[in-house]
C-alpha cells in the first residue's frame, strides 16, 4: 500500500470548550497507481482529511503511514522527500500560484529547490513538463493574474509534475472553473494518473467528477465515513440514505425540465 | 520588476504628484550639491562656504528684497540670494547644507526602522503564536514610551551629533513599519500561493522572503516615504533642543540661530528655513498619500 490512513482524527481547538473534531477515527488505503475518491458535503471535514495526510496538520490520533512510514515522524531530508512523492493541487487555482511570480519563475524555483535536475537541464524540463499538461511554451513569461483558472491549473499541476510525485491529493481541484474546462482538467488527471502511475486522492463534493476518476470511493458525513467501495458500486447501488440524498441533490437537467 | 516603472508612470500623469517628484528631485539634487561641497571643502581641508564668517557682512537682507528697495549693492555688501546671518554666513548655501543633513537623517533612520520593522513584522505576521507575542510586545513597549524623550535618551547615551540623532530616531520609529508589515503578511500566510509552497517544501525563509515579502513590498514603499519627512521634522527639533548636528548647518540649529534677532526684523533666516523644512515635508507627504491610493486598489485587484 501507497498511503495508510489509520484510525486519524483531525481536533481543532475551541476556547473555552472541548475540542472540535473536523476528522474521525477515518481509516482507508490507496494503493500505487490506484485513484481513490472521497465525496461530501462541504464542511464533512475532507480538507481537514488532505491537511493531515500533508503534514500540514497534526492528527489528535491514529496514524497515517508512506510507504510503510509514518509521516509525522519524518525530519529534515526525509520530510522533503515526502514533500517530493506526495504533491497538492488546490481549489483555487488562481490563488495557489504566487502573483508577483511568472510561470517560468514557479517552475525553476521548485526544479533548483529539490535539485531534480542539474542546472543545465531545467530549462528543458520546464519545456517538458508544460507539453505534458497540454501548455503552449508562451506562458512561460505570463503573471497567474494574466492566465485563464484552466490554464492556471494546469501550471499548478505542472509544477506537482516537477517533483516526480508517486500520489497526488487534489482538492476539488475543477469545482471553481467553468464546466467546460473541467472535463479537460478531469481528462488531463485521468491520463497522467494513466501514464505516469500516479496514485490519485480526489476530494470532491461532485459525485460526477469523482465517478468519472476513480476506482474507489468514500463518502464521508460529518467527519466520519459512511460508505465506501468501488465507484460504480457505491454510485448505483448506494446503500446508506445520505450517499441517496447525495446522488439525488446531483442537478439534473433533464428532470427539471420534467421530461 | 515592472510596478514601478508603471506607478512612476502614473504619479507623473497627474499635475499635483509631477509637482511633488519634482519638488522632491529639487532637493535630492540640492543635498547632493551639499555632499559635493562638504566632502571638497574636507578634502581641501578649508572652511566650507557655508561657515565662512564674514564680520562686515552681517544681517544682509535677501538680494530681492535689497533690489526692490533699490539697493544697488557696494563691494563690501556682496548680493546674497537668502541674506546672510548674524556671522555674515551665506543662509543660501546653508539651506543647501541643511537639505544634505535632512536627507541624511531621512535616509540613514528608514535603513535603521525600515529592515528592523520589515524582520520583525515578517516574522511576528509569519510564525504566529509565541513569536508574534515577543514582536508585539516589543512593539507596545517601544510605542509606550513618550516618542521623543526616548530619542532624546538614545541620543545623549550615543553622544551629541549625527549619530545620536540616527539611532534615537531609527530604533523608535520601526514600530508603525512593524504593524504594518506583520498585519500584511498575517493577511497572505493564509493565502492559497503560501499554502502551495509550504506544501512544495520550500522553507520558511523562502516563503517569507521570497514569495510573501515581494507581495507586501508595496507597505515598505510607503512606509518609506511617510517616514522620510516625520524623520526630517524631528531631526529639526532635536537640533533645536541643541542635541543634534554639532557645527553643521542643520535646519533645526539654523531655526534656533534665526530665533534670537527674529524680532529685530532678521525675518529671512527664519522664514527660508521653514519654507524649505515646509516644501519638502510637503512634497513627501503628498506623494506618501498618492502612493497609498495607487498600490493598495492595484494589489487588491490582482
Amino acid at each position: 500500500m501507497l498511503l495508510q490512513v489509520q484510525q486519524v482524527s483531525v481536533a481543532y481547538p475551541v476556547r473555552g470548550g472541548r475540542p472540535f473534531f473536523a476528522v474521525r477515527d477515518i481509516t482507508f488505503n490507496v494503493g500505487a497507481g490506484e485513484s481513490f475518491g472521497i465525496v461530501g458535503e462541504s464542511g464533512c471535514g475532507k480538507t481537514s482529511l488532505a491537511k493531515a495526510v500533508m503534514g500540514l496538520l497534526q492528527p489528535a490520533s491514529g496514524r497515517i503511514l508512506f510507504e510503510g512510514q509514518e509521516v509525522s515522524g519524518l525530519k529534515g531530508e526525509a520530510f522533503k522527500a515526502y514533500r517530493r512523492s506526495v504533491q497538492m493541487i488546490f481549489q483555487d487555482a488562481v490563488g495557489s500560484l504566487n502573483p508577483r511570480q511568472t510561470v517560468l519563475q514557479m517552475m525553476e524555483e521548485v526544479l533548483r529547490v529539490h535539485r531534480m535536475r542539474p542546472e543545465g537541464a531545467i530549462q528543458s524540463r520546464v519545456a517538458e513538463l508544460l507539453e505534458l499538461v497540454g501548455l503552449p511554451s508562451d506562458v512561460l513569461q505570463a503573471y497567474p493574474r494574466e492566465l485563464s483558472g484552466g490554464q492556471c491549473q494546469r501550471v499548478s499541476i505542472a509544477r506537482c509534475l516537477a517533483l516526480e510525485p508517486r500520489l497526488i491529493i487534489a482538492d476539488e481541484p475543477v469545482s471553481a472553473l467553468d464546466v467546460s474546462v473541467q472535463a479537460r482538467i478531469l481528462n488531463l488527471i485521468r491520463s497522467l494518473q494513466q501514464e505516469l502511475n500516479l496514485a490519485v486522492l480526489l476530494i470532491s463534493h461532485d459525485l460526477a467528477v469523482v465517478r468519472n476518476i476513480c476506482d474507489r470511493v468514500c463518502v464521508m458525513y460529518q467527519g466520519e465515513v459512511i460508505e465506501h467501495g468501488s465507484a460504480i458500486e457505491v454510485m448505483d447501488q448506494p446503500r446508506e440514505a445520505y450517499t441517496k440524498s447525495l446522488l439525488a441533490a446531483v442537478p439534473d437537467v433533464g428532470r427539471a425540465l420534467g421530461k | 520588476m515592472k510596478i514601478p516603472s508603471t506607478i512612476l508612470a502614473r504619479l507623473w500623469k497627474r499635475w499635483d504628484t509631477r509637482l511633488s517628484l519634482v519638488i522632491v528631485v529639487f532637493y535630492a539634487v540640492a543635498a547632493l550639491y551639499g555632499e559635493g561641497t562638504y566632502q571638497a571643502a574636507r578634502w581641501q581641508d578649508q572652511t566650507p562656504a557655508y561657515n565662512q564668517v564674514h564680520e562686515n557682512h552681517r544681517y544682509i537682507p535677501p538680494a530681492f528684497v535689497r533690489c526692490f528697495l533699490g539697493d544697488t549693492g557696494a563691494v563690501d555688501r556682496p548680493f546674497y540670494l537668502f541674506g546672510s546671518d548674524n556671522l555674515g554666513r551665506d543662509v543660501g548655501q546653508r539651506l543647501i547644507q541643511g537639505t544634505r543633513i535632512a536627507f541624511h537623517v531621512g535616509i540613514v533612520t528608514s535603513l535603521i526602522a525600515i529592515p528592523l520593522g520589515v524582520l520583525l513584522g515578517c516574522l511576528g505576521g509569519y510564525f504566529g503564536g509565541r513569536c508574534d507575542n515577543v514582536v508585539v510586545w516589543l512593539c507596545a513597549t517601544v510605542a509606550s514610551m513618550p516618542g521623543l524623550l526616548f530619542i532624546l535618551a538614545i541620543a545623549m547615551v550615543a553622544g551629541k551629533g549625527l549619530m545620536g540623532i540616527y539611532l534615537g530616531i531609527g530604533l523608535t520609529t520601526w514600530v508603525s513599519v512593524c504593524r504594518n508589515v506583520r498585519a500584511e503578511v498575517m493577511k497572505h500566510r493564509g493565502r492559497t500561493y503560501v499554502l502551495a509552497a509550504e506544501v512544495l517544501g520550500y522553507s520558511h525563509p523562502r516563503i517569507m522572503f521570497r514569495h510573501i515579502l515581494p507581495n507586501v513590498s508595496h507597505i515598505i514603499l510607503i512606509a518609506f516615504s511617510i517616514r522620510f519627512p516625520a524623520s526630517v521634522a524631528t531631526e529639526v527639533f532635536i537640533s533645536f533642543l541643541g542635541i543634534g548636528v554639532q557645527s553643521e548647518p542643520s535646519w533645526g540649529i539654523m531655526i534656533n540661530n534665526a530665533r534670537l534677532r527674529l524680532w529685530q526684523g532678521v525675518w529671512w533666516e527664519m522664514t527660508f528655513v521653514t519654507l524649505a523644512i515646509f516644501f519638502l515635508v510637503l512634497a513627501f507627504n503628498h506623494l506618501a498619500d498618492a502612493l497609498r491610493d495607487l498600490l493598495d486598489p492595484a494589489l487588491r485587484n490582482e
